[in-house]
C-alpha cells in the first residue's frame, strides 16, 4: 500500500474538467464543489433565518444563528474595531459562516475540505488584505492612510527602510492567515490518515479498534478545530482591520 | 506532496467569486434583517429597561412625597394635641381658681350673716329676757316696790345676764 499515495489522494484537489476563459484555465475540481456546496448551505439557511427574524419570527433555530451573528458583533468585531466596525459587519459574519461551513462540510464522510487547499486560504487572505487597506483608506483618505502606515514621529531617513518592511508586515500578516488556517485543517486528516493507515502498516486485527478508537478522538477535535479556526481567522481579520482604522 | 502547497490560479479566482457573491447575497438577505432584528430587540430592551427605571425613580419620588407629608401631619398633630392640652389645663386652673374665690366669698358672707343673726338673736333674747325677768320679780314681790329700787333689780339681772352670755360666749 503506497501511503503517500493515498495521502495525497485524500489531501489534494480532484479537477474534473477545465474550461478556458481567455487566458485563464478555470477548473471544475472536487474542492470547488464543496465550496459551492457550503456557498449554498449558507445561503440557504442564513437567508431562511434572516427572512425568519424579519418577519419577527422567533424559534430555536433563529436564536441560534442570531446567537452566533452576537457572537461575532460583539466578541470579534466591536471589541477589536470599534463602533467604526459596525458597516464591515457582513463581511465578517460572510467569512466567519462560509469558513465554517467549509470547515463542517468537510468532515463528512467522502467530501473533501476546501479549507485544506491552500488556494483557497490564500484568496480567503487576499480578500481580509482588501478590506484592510479599504477600511484604512477609507477612515484617513488614500493620503492618510499611506502615511498611517508607519509610526508617527519617524525620522525621515528611516522613511525608505519603514515602507517596505511595513508593507512586508502587511503581506506577512495574510499569508500567515492563510497558512494558518490550510495547516490546522489539513493536519486533522493526516493524523485520523495516519492512525487509520497504522492497522494496514500492523496488519493485526486488535490494532483496529484502537486506530478507530484515536481517529474518533481526533474526529471530535476537529470539529471543534473547525468552529475555532472559523473564529481564528475572523478575530484576527478584525484585529487588522482595527489597528488599520485606528493607527497611529 | 509538493502539490499541496501550489496555488491554483483558477481555483483562487473561484474562491474570490464564490465570496464575494456569497457576502453580497448574504448582506442582502441574511445579516441585514437579522442585525436590524437584533437592533430593534436590544433597542425596545434597553426602552423596557429605561422606562422601568423611570417608573421606579417616579414610585420612590411618591413614596419620599407621602413620607414627607405623612411626618408633616404627624408633626401637626402632635402640635394640636400639645396645643389642646395647655388650653385644657389653664381652662382647669382658671376653673379651679373662680371656685376657690367663690367658695372663699360665700364663706365669708356666711360667716358675716351668722355674725348679724347671732348679734340680733341677743339683743332680741336681752330685751326678752329683761322683760321676763322684770315679770318675775314682779309677780313674786306681788308688792309695788319702788322705781329705783326696780330698777337696779333689773340692773343686776341685766348684768348677770350679760355675765352669763360672755360665760357662754
Amino acid at each position: 500500500m503506497n501511503f503517500v499515495h493515498t495521502l495525497e489522494h485524500h489531501l489534494l484537489d480532484h479537477v474534473y474538467s477545465r474550461f478556458a476563459v481567455g487566458a485563464l484555465s478555470l477548473p471544475f475540481s472536487k474542492h470547488l464543489l464543496m465550496m459551492w456546496l457550503s456557498a449554498g448551505a449558507a445561503v440557504l439557511i442564513l437567508v431562511l433565518a434572516g427572512q425568519m427574524a424579519q418577519r419577527g419570527k422567533r424559534n430555536r433555530f433563529v436564536y441560534f444563528i442570531e446567537s452566533l451573528t452576537v457572537f461575532v458583533r460583539d466578541e470579534i468585531v466591536i471589541p477589536n474595531i470599534g463602533e467604526e466596525g459596525r458597516p464591515y459587519l457582513p463581511y465578517f459574519l460572510t467569512i466567519f459562516f462560509f469558513i465554517l461551513f467549509m470547515n463542517l462540510i468537510g468532515m463528512v464522510p467522502g467530501s473533501a475540505t476546501a479549507t485544506g487547499n491552500i488556494s483557497v486560504t490564500a484568496s480567503l487572505a487576499l480578500c481580509t488584505l482588501f478590506v484592510i487597506n479599504v477600511a484604512g483608506m477609507r477612515a484617513h483618505g488614500v493620503a492618510g492612510y499611506v502615511k498611517s502606515l508607519v509610526p508617527h514621529g519617524m525620522p525621515v531617513w528611516l522613511l525608505p527602510l519603514m515602507y517596505p518592511i511595513e508593507l512586508l508586515g502587511m503581506l506577512t500578516k495574510s499569508f500567515a492567515l492563510s497558512i494558518r488556517l490550510f495547516a490546522n485543517m489539513i493536519a486533522g486528516h493526516i493524523v485520523i490518515f495516519a492512525f487509520l493507515a497504522l492497522i494496514f502498516l500492523f496488519g493485526k486485527l486488535w490494532v483496529a479498534p484502537m486506530s478507530v478508537a484515536a481517529a474518533l478522538g481526533i474526529n471530535l477535535l476537529e470539529l471543534f478545530v473547525a468552529f475555532l479556526q472559523a473564529y481564528i481567522f475572523t478575530l484576527l481579520s478584525a484585529i487588522f482591520v482595527g489597528s488599520a482604522i485606528h493607527s497611529h | 506532496m509538493d502539490k499541496l502547497l501550489h496555488p491554483e490560479i483558477g481555483l483562487m479566482i473561484w474562491t474570490v467569486v464564490t465570496f464575494a457573491g456569497l457576502a453580497f447575497i448574504l448582506a442582502r438577505f441574511a445579516w441585514k434583517p437579522i442585525l436590524a432584528a437584533l437592533d430593534s430587540r436590544e433597542d425596545s430592551i434597553r426602552q423596557n429597561i429605561r422606562s422601568a427605571e423611570e417608573s421606579r425613580k417616579a414610585a420612590a419620588d411618591l413614596r419620599q412625597e407621602y413620607e414627607t407629608r405623612l411626618a408633616g401631619v404627624e408633626a401637626k398633630t402632635r402640635e394640636l394635641l400639645a396645643q389642646a392640652e395647655t388650653q385644657a389645663r389653664s381652662l382647669k386652673d382658671d376653673l379651679v381658681r373662680a371656685a376657690h374665690s367663690e367658695n372663699a366669698k360665700l364663706l365669708e358672707e356666711t360667716r358675716k350673716k351668722l355674725g348679724e343673726e347671732e348679734r340680733r338673736l341677743a339683743r332680741d333674747l336681752r330685751a326678752e329676757m329683761a322683760q321676763m325677768s322684770l315679770h318675775a320679780t314682779e309677780k313674786m314681790l306681788r308688792r309695788g316696790l319702788d322705781k329705783p329700787f326696780q330698777d337696779r333689780l333689773v340692773q343686776e339681772a341685766l348684768g348677770d345676764f350679760e355675765k352669763w352670755t360672755a360665760d357662754k360666749k
